[in-house]
């Protein structure tokens, strides 16, 4: 049976454990805290926890405040209420300012599969990578939001974080490595290159086996890191497999796929193939649903490959 | 509260007399900037570094200092004119003011120049971090803690985010948080009023649980006391507006729209220099 986990409790036991490491943590919500997972870090450290209701620019701005103090804020809310909405806060006050705040969109992507695009994020990992300084981090796994929310805590600099909803299936083992900025090779393999990013990682991993049971060899690698992006292994992986196929749960305009094409083509241009959502605003249904009218399922993904090699 | 010997009001007003002239030295050697904004709100930063504020220029980074945050940032001159001033940088940087990678940009950069708190420019920005800061400090419960003071625009005051920031200052009681809402009456387009009016903004602000009080914001007396008497209530944030005249010191710019930015002619120099020689004239009888 695959172990399934709930990124929003993960992420909220993770909280609770920065902050018992770390005294300067501290964490601010939009009306929007149990739903982010917080509900254990404000029964553990209920004066490290500020409440401001639906705010989420002012919020911004404050995290900014806050960090200059020597606090490590903990920005947490729904994914397009902390990017898209309060950009320029984002960009100015965390960004240019070089603030220490994590800022954590929870249920991002198409996660709100019901409630429509106002509540859907497809572009926050395009807008926050345009910010000099900003480290952009997508984990694809229960244990990797773990590692991912310590690491972001020891890093020094403004973080944006994405998690999904939905339960996560656990993909590496308690003692796995993360490090932020390095991609992994889950998978070795020479025919292709198959990249996958957050939440749909597992997707691109089952595609992967389907794949391999066809006879076609790929080399799988997670990018839980998009910025900075680990070229290194990127550019190794274009000249020895020639060709690319990314997967995210994002628009393709800025995406994974985006900021690897920006690499490659200036050092190793290679076929690249972009699985995502193109240029419209997602629609709404159940969520499994929705990801298979963008091609993010695992058969699909795999179709894709297949079609793109061929 | 303190209240100012003359002794003391004359040395405040010669401080700002020298900034005055800062902001000159910086239009002569950048050919323009926004000097209407900086000189309504120059006394009262004076009054902040020479008088009120906690700072240290040989350790602008000390974790107890005061914080003032410009969040008008555009009124830039003013605060570097009294930074340099109070011996934060070498003076010589003033000239640079206009130059291609100058530390002293159109709108201010906390990396740049040491003094520098905060990167304003875009507006209604600076409340909220000026919110945060005051909530970051008070978490460390010292005694005598530092305090945080913020500069506004009244034209400023439109943007939708300040709001969020001011109702957040009283709904966590930050009685360590100042602003300074300067009520020149005048922004880009005209008359603050006419434009988009938040009058009266001694309700507005009282509304959203601050503490309020209405000031001249060209007497020396006045702002000292009334900055030294925050909290004006205890477990509330403190508002003070102050009533400015829009390009303060320079005869043929006071109180004109079309001196928010100045792109000052050699004969309007040359007026500037000499209005700013008769106020010195008046300090030094
Ligand atoms: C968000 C934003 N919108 C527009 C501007 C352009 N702008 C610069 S100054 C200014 C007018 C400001 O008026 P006020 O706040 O009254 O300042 P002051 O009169 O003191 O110069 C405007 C619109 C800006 N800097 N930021
Ligand atoms: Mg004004």
């Amino acid at each position: 049976m695959t172990d399934l986990r709930d990124p929003r409790k993960t992420f909220g036991e993770a909280l609770v454990a920065v902050g018992e490491k770390n005294d300067r943590v501290v964490a601010l919500s939009a009306d929007s805290s149990s739903g982010s997972g917080m509900s254990p870090f404000h029964d553990r450290f209920p004066e490290r926890h500020f409440e401001f209701g639906i705010m989420e620019q002012g919020i911004a701005g404050i995290s900014a405040g806050m960090a200059s103090t020597g606090k490590i804020p903990f920005f947490v809310a729904i994914a397009p209420f902390v990017t898209s909405r309060p950009f320029e806060m984002v960009r100015n006050d965390m960004g240019y300012m070089r603030q220490n705040v994590k800022v954590v969109g929870r249920c991002g992507g198409m996660t709100y599969a019901d409630l429509g695009p106002t509540h859907q994020s497809l572009e926050d990992v395009a807008i926050v990578r345009t910010i000099p300084g900003f480290t952009v981090v997508n984990p694809g796994c229960p244990i990797e939001i773990v590692k991912a929310t310590h690491a972001i805590t020891d890093h020094v600099g403004p973080v944006y974080m994405r998690l999904g909803g939905p339960k996560m299936p656990v993909l590496f083992d308690e003692d796995y490595d993360f490090q932020l900025g390095k991609g992994v090779t889950m998978q070795d393999g020479k025919d292709v290159t198959l990249v996958g990013t957050g939440t749909v990682l597992s997707k691109a991993h089952a595609a992967a086996a389907i794949l391999e049971k066809k006879g076609i060899s790929v080399r799988l690698i997670n990018i839980h890191t998009i910025k900075p992006l680990d070229k290194e292994l990127l550019i190794k992986a274009a000249r020895e497999t020639k060709a690319i196929v990314t997967v995210e749960e994002h628009y393709i305009a800025g995406g994974l796929g985006s900021a690897i094409a920006e690499v490659l083509v200036e050092v190793c241009p290679v076929r690249m193939k972009m699985i995502g959502v193109d240029d419209q605003f997602a629609s709404n249904g159940p969520y499994e649903e929705l990801l298979g009218l963008y091609g993010l399922q695992a058969e699909q993904i795999a179709e894709t490959v297949e079609a793109f090699l061929a | 509260m303190q209240t100012l010997s003359e002794d003391d009001k004359r040395f405040l007003e010669r401080k700002a007399l020298a900034a005055r002239k800062n902001v000159l030295r910086l239009i002569t050697a950048g050919g323009a900037g926004h000097v209407g904004g900086a000189l309504s709100i120059i006394d009262t930063i004076t009054a902040l570094y020479f008088k009120v504020m906690r700072v240290d220029p040989q350790n602008p980074q000390d974790p107890n200092r005061d914080r003032f945050i410009l969040s008008a940032g555009h009124k830039c001159l003013a605060i570097y004119s009294v930074l340099a001033e109070a011996g934060f940088f070498q003076k010589d940087l003033l000239d640079t003011y206009g130059q291609i990678n100058s530390k002293l940009p159109g709108h201010p950069d906390m990396h740049k120049i040491p003094g520098v708190e905060s990167n304003t420019g875009a507006l209604g920005h600076g409340l909220s971090i000026g919110v945060g800061m005051a909530l970051g400090l008070a978490m460390d419960k010292r005694a005598d803690g530092p305090k945080v003071y913020v500069a506004m625009g009244d034209g400023e005051l439109a943007e939708g985010s300040n709001w969020e920031a001011a109702a957040a200052a009283s709904h966590h009681k930050l009685d360590n948080l100042m602003v300074f809402a300067d009520r020149n009456g005048l922004q880009i387009s005209g008359d603050t009023v006419d434009v988009m009016s938040y009058e009266p903004l001694e309700d507005r602000w009282a509304a959203f649980g601050w503490s309020v009080r209405t000031i001249d914001g060209h007497d020396m007396h006045t702002i000292v006391e009334t900055i030294t008497s925050m909290p004006f209530e205890k477990g509330k944030p403190s508002c003070v507006i102050l009533n400015t005249i829009k390009a303060k010191g320079l005869s043929f710019a006071e109180g004109k729209a079309s001196y928010h930015y100045w792109k000052a002619t050699p004969e309007e120099l040359e007026m500037a220099r000499k209005d700013l020689a008769a106020i010195e004239e008046r300090l030094a009888q």
